[in-house]
């Protein structure tokens, strides 16, 4: 086989244009990690990681649809080539053994792929089972266990705020939300219920902090934005409702 | 006139921060105010008023059609009278003739020029308000309101002429702003030392520090209100309220600016 034919030639144009389809749109993900301040919405984070997963899957189609042809592919350079100016990237094309980093990632892969699943008793916290795929019975568990937990943790938390309160006890300004609005801190209801809360759970302070952008937030930012502290260090909440004060105001009858 | 206005409970230790955010909303100082309020309360009938002695013609239809136009209900009303820190804690005046003479009676500080009170002097003026309206399909408190000057010093015999009952009084002491049509009246009640037991408005003031908080943790009412001239126009009433709830929108943050409860605003006297 010296020369290729017209279709392999295609087939190889094919793989080429995948895999540049590939590159192209990690390299657009990781730009647009990297330079959108703020982060870019989770919606387009997520059509991208579909449309990479959906490359991926059309690149290794095609190199297992392929694979015969693939390898048996020789690469040499031609008399043409210019080896002395291009010597890197000679070495690069005519590599045989994968790059040592490729070599890892690709037996990582491999290790993923034919692991037998562990045991439903081993637990989530382990560290390395996060990189082993679950089996059906971690996966059974994890949903029974999951939404218990989820509603556990919500209950303990006065929903309603842009903010937890352990970022507020650490104050609002050093939250890192990546979102180019201000956050407002909280409305005047809420707040009067915030510092109520202050009371009872001030002391507990479990530490566990939530991810403030995926959490609650109301669309549509205020126009000003009062830095107001709900956390005030004595709240005096009045004893007498408003309605008690109008009426004394409006009567003079004491409540 | 009508009034329109929304109002908040101001917890004390939010007092300090809120001024200050009004102040930057506004674009103004806080103007201190404190005020002489004296509740009176209708006895008669205002229809019947300088009618008695014709009462052996109850009967007759017409007067009693005549009445029941005038007289809808009986109505608590208020008499505000301005006056300044400087007033509290004074004694009347020695010379009455040498001050306040050709004083407006819109200008409430005329009296802090002196440091002593002189209650034949006190400006006044009668304010009344309707009780608000009841199923408005805004969510603002409006109600029919109407203020009148009233003569300097003594008012009861005047009141009492006109059929109202000296009930009580208070000081209201808060600051106002104003913000574009919007006044906001940020304030709370003082009572005299030494509880109610007079019946008459006290002719001098106690020391400020002596006045005692009605409201015991001190807490504010926070009232925004726009007074509409002419409560008919249904397009400026819209629009009076529209203001009141981009305010809302405004302070979201800060307080919670609410339609005030109909009953706690009852003027009517049972």
């Amino acid at each position: 086989m010296s020369n290729l034919t017209q279709e392999q030639i295609k087939v190889l144009e094919q793989s080429r244009q995948r895999l540049v389809q590939l590159t192209r749109s990690l390299g657009s993900l990781i730009a647009s990690l990297n330079q959108s301040d703020p982060l870019p919405p989770w919606t387009s984070l997520q059509s991208q990681a579909s449309i990479i997963s959906n490359n991926l899957i059309s690149v290794s189609d095609q190199l297992s649809d392929q694979r015969d042809l693939l390898s048996n592919l020789v690469a040499y350079p031609g008399p043409e080539y210019p080896g002395r100016t291009q010597a890197n990237t000679l070495e690069q094309l005519l590599r045989t053994k994968l790059d040592p980093r490729v070599e890892d990632w690709v037996a990582r892969g491999r290790a993923a792929g034919t692991e037998p699943a562990t045991g439903p008793s081993s637990n989530f916290s382990d560290p390395d089972a996060v990189h082993k795929p679950l089996s059906d019975a971690q996966l059974t568990q994890l949903w029974e266990w999951a939404p218990l937990e989820a509603n556990q943790e919500a209950r303990r938390r006065n929903w309603g705020g842009n903010f937890t309160l352990e970022e507020r006890e650490a104050g609002i300004e050093n939250v890192v939300t990546g979102l180019r609005r201000q956050l407002e801190d909280d409305d005047g209801e809420e707040e009067e219920e915030e510092e109520e809360e202050e009371e009872s759970e001030g002391e507990e302070g479990d530490g566990e902090g939530m991810d403030v952008v995926g959490v609650h937030r109301k669309p549509g930012a205020a126009e000003f934005e009062f830095n107001i502290a709900p956390h005030h260090p004595h709240p005096v909440q009045p004893f007498v409702p408003l309605d008690l004060i109008l009426r004394h105001m409006t009567t003079g009858r004491m409540p | 006139m009508h009034e329109q206005s929304l109002f908040a409970s101001v917890p004390v230790h939010q007092h300090h921060e809120l001024l200050q955010q009004l102040a930057g909303l506004t674009a103004m100082q806080p103007r201190h105010c404190l005020e002489r309020r004296l509740i009176f309360k209708a006895y008669r009938k205002p229809g019947m008023a300088g009618r008695t002695g014709a009462s052996q013609d109850l009967q007759q239809g017409d007067l009693q059609r005549l009445n029941k136009m005038l007289n809808g209900n009986m109505y608590y009303t208020q008499v505000v009278g301005p006056v300044s820190e400087s007033d509290f804690g004074s004694t009347a005046p020695v010379d009455q003739d040498t001050q306040m003479a050709g004083m407006d009676d819109s200008k409430p500080y005329g009296s802090s020029s002196s440091p002593s009170y002189d209650y034949e002097r006190q400006p006044w003026k009668l304010e009344f308000r309707d009780i608000p309206e009841a199923g408005t399909r805004s969510a603002v408190t409006s109600r029919l309101m109407s203020s009148a000057t009233l003569p300097r010093g003594d008012v009861v015999q005047a009141m009492n002429a006109w059929g109202y009952n000296f009930v009580t009084e208070y000081v209201v002491e808060g600051d106002m702003f104003i913000h574009n049509d919007i006044a906001i009246f940020l304030h709370r009640v003082l009572h005299y030392p030494g509880g109610d037991e007079l019946s008459l408005p006290r002719r001098q003031l106690p020391a400020l520090k002596d006045m005692t908080l009605f409201e015991k943790s001190g807490s504010y009412v926070l009232q925004a209100f726009i007074i509409v001239q002419d409560g008919s126009n249904q397009e400026t009433m819209k629009t009076a309220s529209q203001h009141l709830f981009g305010l809302r929108e405004q302070l979201k943050s800060a307080v919670l600016l609410e339609q005030a409860d109909r009953l706690s605003l009852d003027t009517r006297a049972k």
